[in-house]
């Protein structure tokens, strides 16, 4: 009796281990050759995702080791929690440069030093600025696949309807144009707007660059209430929200297209500038190859000529979590995106700026419409970017809320702005 | 009397050799996350890092973190305003849904129909309806010569849009509401009648203390699910590559979203548990007095 008991309590105890054993089993990845799988998550989608695929297709071809898979993930959180695990579900990921530090500093990403040093990579090639957000209490953590710029992008054919000539020089001709180009109803129903802002942080740091301010110091704290970045900011509400009111720019705005479709306000006419990057110059040809656009420099106050030329620089970055299951061979696609003729191809097919100070010049990137302003910005001495900091994702939250209540006209920039100073004062160091 | 102990022993041990699938299960996957959370509330944790105790720092953070009492507001708002309005919306349908009209089942589908929809599929389909310029919901306002607010840009209005998506949500309680409706004897009814009581005294002397059992049940499921909300505006303050975002003026982070934002975006899991708890704690205190309170309204038998 007892040890029947005994046997049935067995069995039933190793159906709870079987269970448990068979959910484990699931786990393990079951490769049918001898190429090791690296799976490439990336935050691209669309045409952007099916240009990379092409060039996963020729690195897979050009080698019999390893097998890299592409997986379109635009999802900046779900992009993050995957990585939380012991084992994560990519090896290699992309990413932006003024989060390398935050990432950084948790140890999510994978060191690359030894990597480059084994292969003799040359990162004096890349650009200073852009390498510089890669660096985290001396080691480096990312590596910049492609850069971007902002500048002035406006529709010729609303220039032409309102009779003006050219883009601005000075932001006081900018705010001139601006008036021009708005179109109102009757009832005061915006149905163009002069400006708006494609991506709001991008675009409100930019124009704090514009008016000489800085987002964060040289020692690399928080300088969110700079007087530069008020002004700024003031320049949007004033001519915006101020002149057309906030209610009516928000039922304006809140009908906009999806940005990356033939939908987008700017193709549409329905916005006549834009601060905005330079994959623009492909996008344009994919989603609305009739629009009748151009670009141009940044437009500068004109008590301050010596910001002529300002631009903010953002990276792409590529980076190897640190749950990485084939670090060594996740590096060796990395490598081969890294390298000159991958560069090309991957920010020509995506229109975006390369990484490298050899490829500035490379003819190949005259096929591409308008885009020799943009690789020029890259060399102002006024190219300014946000720093890369431990901190950088509270600081971004803390700033898209501030700028969403300042142009919604809840509060004003100088108190906005402070605001954040204060909140920042408690980040960690 | 030895022989019996030990049979029944025997019985405890078989007993939980068979429930022990479900009990491993419950200790590992449930009891030691909820352990594990309260000891986390009390470190400094990224989830990366091995977590370094703070002492009580964390709870202190909350005195005067904003969005905390705004997440907070915004939470109670919605419950406050929300599982009522829910409550006695469906409590219309079931009554309704219980009188003798031709194609009852045909109707019962229609209100039982939006929530087999997964729920992600609806909110979108929402943040289309409620579109300020090629919204329908809108049109239909404009057509009735009624304001038509913007919806999902205005913080007044973010918030009665997500009590508006959740009233279109309310099939499962509306029939758990019928089944209860059909359990009320039809003699009380009669007696009712006999007695001359109208269809509203009917309702009030009969219907409502017969049903309260089942309102207790639903008012503390709704409220408990209510002040974990967290889809609906998480996907109605979804932007571009989904980055971290609270709606227009934070006017969308719930408390559930605020635990998510800091735990998974700004790795900070020591204050996500924190909060949790602090969640945990809160809700316990609203359902005790819902229960004391209930002696008063709720009728047993």
């Amino acid at each position: 009796m007892r040890r029947e008991s005994f046997r049935r309590a067995t069995a039933a105890a190793m159906a709870g281990v079987l269970a448990t054993a068979l959910g484990a089993c699931g786990g393990s990845d079951g490769g049918d050759d001898d190429k090791v799988e690296v799976v490439f998550s990336y935050l691209w989608a669309g045409a952007e995702a099916e240009a990379l695929e092409e060039i996963i297709a020729d690195f897979n071809a050009s080698q019999d080791e390893i097998e890299v898979r592409g997986v379109s993930n635009p999802d900046f959180q779900k992009q993050l929690t995957s990585m939380s695990g012991a084992q994560g579900s990519f090896d290699i990921s992309d990413h932006f440069g003024n989060g390398v530090g935050a990432w950084a500093s948790k140890g999510i990403l994978a060191p690359l030093d030894d990597f480059i040093e084994a292969d003799g990579l040359d990162t004096d090639d890349f650009v200073p600025a852009a390498m510089s957000q890669m660096m985290y209490e001396g080691q480096t953590y990312s590596m910049p696949i492609a850069l971007h710029a902002q500048m002035l992008m406006y529709n010729k054919k609303l220039y032409a309807e309102a009779g003006i000539d050219g883009p601005p020089e000075t932001t006081e001709e900018w705010a001139e144009q601006i008036a021009k180009l708005t179109k109102r109803d009757a009832d005061g129903t915006i149905t163009q707007l002069g400006y708006a802002n494609a991506e709001i942080n991008t675009s409100f740091t930019t124009l704090g660059f514009m008016f000489g301010g800085a987002w964060d110091d040289q020692s690399g704290r928080p300088t969110p209430a700079d007087p530069g970045n008020v002004a700024g900011l003031e320049f949007y509400t004033e001519n915006i929200p101020g002149t057309y009111g906030v209610a009516e720019v928000r039922d304006f705005t809140s009908g906009f297209g999806e940005y990356a479709s033939a939908q987008n306000p700017f193709y549409v006419d329905k916005v006549a500038t834009i601060i905005d990057g330079e994959w623009q110059s492909v996008f344009i040809d994919q989603y609305a190859p009739n629009l009748d656009w151009g670009v141009a420099p940044l437009p500068y106050p004109a008590a301050q000529p010596e910001l002529a030329g300002t631009t903010q620089v953002t990276t792409s970055t590529l980076f190897i979590p640190r749950n990485a299951k084939h670090p060594e061979e996740a590096w060796e696609f990395m490598k081969y995106l890294l390298s000159e003729d991958a560069m090309v191809r991957f920010t020509l097919a995506l229109g975006n700026l390369p990484a490298r100070i050899s490829l500035l010049d490379d003819p190949r990137y005259d096929t591409l419409p308008q885009f020799s302003t943009w690789l020029d910005a890259l060399r102002s001495p006024n190219a300014q970017s946000l720093a890369s900091t431990p901190w950088s994702a509270e600081y971004t939250s803390d700033l898209g809320q501030a700028f969403d209540d300042i142009a919604q006209q809840r509060t004003s920039p100088a108190e906005g702005l402070a605001d954040v100073a204060d909140k920042a004062s408690s980040y960690a160091p | 009397m030895p022989r019996r102990s030990t049979t029944s022993r025997r019985q405890l041990r078989l007993g939980l050799a068979f429930a022990s699938p479900w009990l491993v299960g419950f200790v590992v996957l449930i009891l030691g996350p909820i352990v594990a959370s309260g000891y986390y509330s009390f470190t400094d944790f990224n989830l990366f890092q091995p977590p370094t105790f703070v002492g009580v720092d964390n709870y202190r953070t909350m005195v005067g973190d904003e969005r905390f009492t705004k997440a907070l507001f915004n939470t109670l708002y919605l419950t406050v305003f929300g599982v009522p309005l829910a409550l006695s919306l469906s409590l219309g349908f079931a009554l309704a849904l219980n009188s003798r009209v031709r194609g009852l089942p045909l109707y019962r589908a229609i209100v039982y129909l939006p929530t087999i929809i997964p729920i992600v599929v609806s909110v979108y389909v929402w943040r289309w309806l409620l579109n300020a310029q090629y919204g329908y919901f809108n049109r239909i306002l404009g057509l009735l010569h009624l304001p038509q607010p913007n919806w999902l840009e205005d913080p007044t209005f973010t918030k009665p849009a997500i009590i508006l998506i959740g009233l279109w949500m309310v099939g499962g309680t509306t029939v758990i509401y019928l089944a209860a409706l059909k359990d009320v004897p039809s003699e009380t009814y009669e007696a009712a009648l006999v007695d001359g009581a109208g269809p509203w005294q009917r309702f009030r002397a009969v219907t409502w203390p017969a049903i309260s059992p089942v309102t207790l049940f639903q008012l503390i499921v709704g409220l408990i699910t209510s002040l974990q909300l967290f889809t609906q505006p998480y996907l109605l303050a979804q932007t571009r590559l989904n980055a971290a975002a609270g709606g227009p003026d934070d006017s969308l982070l719930t408390y559930g979203m605020y635990v998510y934002q800091n735990a998974f975006v700004f790795l900070k899991m020591g204050y996500a548990s924190a909060l949790a708890w602090v969640l945990f704690l809160v809700t316990l205190a609203v359902t005790a007095v819902l229960m004391l309170t209930s002696r008063r309204w709720v009728h047993y038998g």
